[in-house]
Parts: C-alpha cells; sequence; structure tokens
C-alpha cells in the first residue's frame, strides 16, 4: 500500500517537472500543431482517395514522428536523472525511505507517461479526425502504438544517458548523438556506405532492423502499403520473404528490445548504491 | 543505537573509512570533524545505507547494507545543499509526506513550530525561499516523524550568521531521546549541539572525546583582548609582548590583544593589575574550530 502511494508520488512529480519543461513543452506543441495540421489538409481529399487518403496523410506523419517523437521522449529522460544530480535533489531523494527501484520506476513511469500523454493529445487529435473520414480505428490504433513504442525506445535510450553521464548537458548530448545516429544514418546513408566500401546487402537489411528509427518507418510503410510498392529494394525483399505481418511483427520486435536493453541496463546501473551519487 | 563493526569504505584505491568499529548510545550527540574529504560526509552516507560498504552497520537493531530503506525510516536527514525541487514549499511538504508515509500536517506543525507557517509561506516556490528558510523546511522534513537518529551534514555552511543562529536554535528543539550526529566546521554549532567529538584522519577516528578536551589537548590559543585607557595603551602591549612576543600582539585604539594558550590568560590580566594597569574590560576569542583542528592535528605530528 505505501509502496504504491510512494511510487504514484514519485511518477505525479516526474510528470509534473517534464510538463514543465520549456523543450518538452515546444517539442510536444509542433508536434501536436503538425499532426493537426497534416491529418486536415491531408484527409481533405478522402472522400475521392477513401483510406488511401489516410496513407498520404500518415507518410507526413511519419517523417514529423521520426524527427519530434525521439526529442519529445529524450529531453525529459535525459534530465530526469542526471539534472537531480546535477542540482543535489538525488542525493536528498535516496536519503529517504524509499528503495532505489521505487525511485528509479516512479522515473520511468513519469516520463513515460508525459510523453505518451502528449503522443496521445497529438496522435488522439489527428486520430479522431482520420476516423471521422473513414480509416478504420485498428489501423489508427496500430499506428499509435508503434509511435508509443518508438517514443518508448528513446525514452529507454534517454534515461541510459540519464544513469551514465555525469551532468545534464552531457546526458542530453549523449542522447542527441543517438538519435542523430539513428536519423541520419537511415537506409540513404547505409546505401551510400554500400556503394562506396562495397558493404554487403545483408549490412543493410541488419541495420533497417537494428536502427529504431528505421524499424519505426519500415512498420508504418508495411502497414500502409502492405504490397511494398513504397519501399525499396531491402524492404520489398523482406516484405516478399516475410509478409506484411511478419515485417511489422519484426520491426514491433527491434522497438521493443530497444526499450527494454536500454531500460535494463539503466536499472542495473542505477541499482548499484553509489551510481546515484559519484559518475 | 548506532553500532559499526569493521566499516570499511574505499573509492579506487583512495580508502576513506578504514576498519571502523564504534557504537553510538541512543541520545548521544555526537560532531564529526576533519579536513575536507576526511570521510565525514561518506560516513553519514553509509550510514543512511546509500552507498555500499564492506563490513556491518546496525541502527536500532536494522542492518543497513540488507534494509536500507528501513534504515532510512528511522533517519531524519539534512544536506549541506538544499536541493531546489521544482515545487512550492506546500507541495513539497505534500511529496515527502508520501515518500515518509506521514499525515501532511505531521511536516506542517513541524514547519509551524520553526517558524514557517504554510499559510504564509506554503504558495512560495523553492527557489524564492532564502537558503535558511530550506534548511528549516528541510529539518522540517527531518523531524516529521521523531525518528531515533537525525544526521546533519554541514547544515548551516552556507548561511548567514543569523539565519545560522535561527537553523541551531531549531535544533535544540530536538528531544533527548534522537541521536544526532553532525558533521561541521562551526565551531558555534558543535558547542550548542555536540557532547562527543571524533575527528577523522587518513579513513581512521583519531579523537574521540569532549570539545573542551580537544581543546586543551589541541593547545591551539585564543585571543585575550584587553580594554584599558588611552595613556596606558602602550604600557599593556609592553606586558603583553614581553609575554607572548610582538608577533602574538594587537593594538586598536584603546583595546590590545594579545594570542595565549588558554594558561597563559590568567597570568597575563595578573600581571596587568600588578603593574598598576587599570582593565576596563577584557574578553577572550577562542579559536576557530578549523585552528583547533590543525592545532591538533599539529601536536599530534611533534
Amino acid at each position: 500500500m505505501k509502496r504504491a502511494a510512494v511510487v504514484r508520488g514519485l511518477i505525479r512529480r516526474e510528470l509534473g517537472d517534464s510538463l514543465r519543461s520549456r523543450w518538452f513543452v515546444a517539442y510536444s506543441a509542433i508536434f501536436l500543431i503538425g499532426a493537426f495540421a497534416l491529418t486536415w489538409f491531408g484527409l481533405s481529399g478522402s472522400e475521392i482517395y477513401g483510406y488511401r487518403g489516410f496513407a498520404k496523410v500518415m507518410a507526413g506523419l511519419v517523417h514529423l514522428a521520426l524527427l519530434f517523437v525521439p526529442l519529445m521522449a529524450l529531453f525529459p529522460a535525459t534530465a530526469s536523472i542526471a539534472g537531480e544530480r546535477e542540482i543535489g535533489s538525488l542525493e536528498y531523494l535516496v536519503s529517504q525511505p524509499i528503495s532505489f527501484s521505487e525511485l528509479f520506476w516512479g522515473k520511468w513511469l513519469g516520463v513515460s507517461l508525459a510523453v505518451w500523454l502528449s503522443l496521445l493529445i497529438g496522435f488522439g487529435l489527428a486520430g479522431a479526425a482520420a476516423a471521422l473520414s473513414g480509416t478504420p480505428w485498428w489501423l489508427i490504433a496500430l499506428l499509435l502504438s508503434l509511435t508509443l513504442l518508438l517514443a518508448e525506445a528513446f525514452v529507454a535510450v534517454g534515461l541510459l544517458c540519464s544513469v551514465l553521464a555525469g551532468s545534464r548537458a552531457r546526458a542530453t548530448a549523449a542522447g542527441l548523438v543517438v538519435w542523430i545516429v539513428a536519423i541520419g544514418l537511415g537506409t540513404l546513408g547505409i546505401m551510400g556506405a554500400m556503394l562506396r566500401w562495397g558493404l554487403p546487402r545483408s549490412v543493410l537489411s541488419a541495420w533497417a532492423f537494428a536502427n529504431p528509427v528505421e524499424a519505426f518507418r519500415l512498420a508504418v510503410i508495411a502497414i500502409l502499403d502492405p504490397d511494398g510498392s513504397l519501399l525499396g529494394p531491402v524492404g520489398s525483399s523482406w516484405m516478399a520473404t516475410l509478409g506484411p505481418a511478419g515485417v511489422i511483427a519484426l520491426c514491433f520486435a527491434t522497438l521493443l528490445i530497444w526499450t527494454l536493453v536500454p531500460t535494463a541496463l539503466a536499472w542495473l546501473r542505477f541499482r548499484r548504491p553509489q551510481a546515484w551519487a559519484s559518475l | 543505537m548506532i553500532e559499526a563493526r569493521r566499516l570499511h569504505k574505499r573509492y579506487g584505491s583512495h580508502v576513506v573509512l578504514n576498519d571502523l568499529d564504534f557504537t553510538i548510545e541512543r541520545g548521544q550527540r555526537l560532531a564529526l570533524l576533519g579536513l575536507n574529504g576526511a570521510g565525514k560526509t561518506t560516513l553519514l552516507r553509509c550510514l543512511m545505507g546509500v552507498l555500499s560498504f564492506d563490513g556491518n552497520i546496525a541502527i536500532d537493531g536494522v542492518d543497513v547494507a540488507t534494509a536500507g530503506k528501513r534504515v532510512r525510516s528511522l533517519i531524519g536527514y539534512v544536506p549541506q545543499r538544499p536541493p531546489l525541487f521544482q515545487m512550492s514549499l506546500a507541495t513539497m511538504v505534500e511529496f515527502f509526506s508520501t515518500l515518509r508515509g506521514l499525515p501532511s500536517r505531521a511536516i506542517a506543525d513541524r514547519l509551524e513550530s520553526l517558524g514557517l507557517p504554510l499559510s504564509v509561506t506554503g504558495e512560495r516556490a523553492l527557489s524564492e525561499l532564502s537558503g535558511g528558510m530550506l534548511q528549516k523546511a528541510l529539518l522540517a522534513v527531518a523531524l516529521a516523524a521523531d525518528p531515533p537518529v537525525l544526521l546533519l551534514d554541514e547544515p548551516t555552511a552556507n548561511l548567514d550568521p543569523r539565519a545560522r543562529s535561527e537553523f541551531i536554535r531549531a535544533l535544540r528543539q530536538v528531544g533527548p531521546e534522537t541521536t544526532i550526529i553532525l558533521a561541521s566546521h562551526r565551531l558555534d554549532e558543535v558547542e550548542m549541539v555536540a557532547d562527543r567529538i571524533w575527528i577523522l584522519h587518513g579513513g581512521g577516528r583519531v579523537y574521540d572525546g569532549t570539545l573542551e578536551e580537544l581543546r586543551s589537548r589541541s593547545g591551539a590559543d585564543s585571543w585575550l583582548w584587553v580594554t584599558t585607557r588611552k595613556e596606558q595603551r602602550d604600557k599593556v602591549r609592553e606586558a603583553f609582548i614581553a609575554q607572548a612576543g610582538a608577533a602574538s600582539v594587537i593594538a586598536n585604539g584603546t583595546h590590545v590583544a594579545v594570542r595565549l594558550p588558554a594558561a597563559g590568560r590568567a597570568t597575563a590580566l595578573s600581571q596587568l593589575q600588578h603593574a598598576g594597569i587599570s582593565i576596563e574590560d577584557f574578553w577572550v576569542v577562542g579559536p576557530a574550530l578549523e585552528e583547533i583542528v590543525q592545532a591538533f592535528f599539529i601536536g599530534e605530528d611533534s
């Protein structure tokens, strides 16, 4: 009973801190406005194209999500532990009669809820507009869950950076490096490298499923375009081998691994008694 | 009661606490002294179970290493640097009441008894409160559950003199059953709070006794100030120089001061009296705590 109350208290505080962060609010606002505008204008031709019109909207939303969802997740997550360590509040929190696991999971849940809440509002508005235009609800739910999972993967990366880095600035910088590598070294970057250094095609395939951003992009395209005509050669061959459901499942698995592994590493590091103090 | 056996803590190859054995009885008031890096904060953190260590510590029979959360419910803690949570004082009271499993009234009542009623200051952000107010708020959180142990890590280090004396006054409200362990560099708070002193150095406890014993053992000098009539000032100065040497004498207006060990003060005053000098006033400015500790180390070395 007391444990639940403690975790609830920690979640509430983390949620409040995240929602007060200027960066988080700015990125959330841009995402919300962008998502709503794309949906509103994109669906204006849906009476002609049917739910294919929604695919056009989603193509825009994917790019918006690829850019903003990781940032929305990274900023509060990187600040959650490194930021507290910097202002001395982490030392004071661990001196209270709470366990390290309550503190860690309270923070994780608080940051996750803040990011999810913000995405649900942004996607909720876009989804409502799409549903009104005849887009099937399961499609909206599938895309929303993929986006939430992408966000969670970057919450996990941000939290790991926050536990490992000595300061908030370093944690944020490390998180941004991961984001830049994931975005910047997209399929085109790897294809360029293949052409330049003659890397085998399997590298590109592996990259597509190792990179959370690429996995998200592939899954969205596989959902909206099951015949794979919008995918490149690698995506098309995967689609031919695994089928759309297999590709989507593999992408979900990639995002899940990107969520679970950094979270587990962050937890293993944080639970060591002195990790909160001296990094 | 706090019991430690072979308490050992190292950071890499640097040993901070080297196989310490100690017992601190309930209600004892202990001051931890030592140079920076001597291990005062590390010892407090080990007692709270927030640092790993070798050996055993038990507080009221509860093992610190295996039951850290339960141990921390027996401890109130005030750090040197108040944490700047982004919240109002009222929200902080609610938040820490939840973490400590207390009704929020318990912290609010403590705040009121320390002169910080929530009805007046509750809506103010913590960042708007003065350092003294923040430390009092942390003391209220620490004392709200009447914990058997209170740990204070240089709690007045960043306070101005007025806030410091207010904080020390507030500390005197702590009941006699509460064990207090205070890490400090300040003589006034050690004098007001502690009945036992430890000096930590080189990983060990090099002194365990009272402040008075430490003062006399260290041999640190005090300044004896004398106020006399203007025409007698030079006579006083010469008498003091004869006793302690020119380097240990200061004259300022009608005041003259001489730096002497405690045993020399009575002699100095009686010499002035025998020389027919009328003393209008006199007072002693004792050595700062750092000077006492330094003098202790010099004495031990020699």
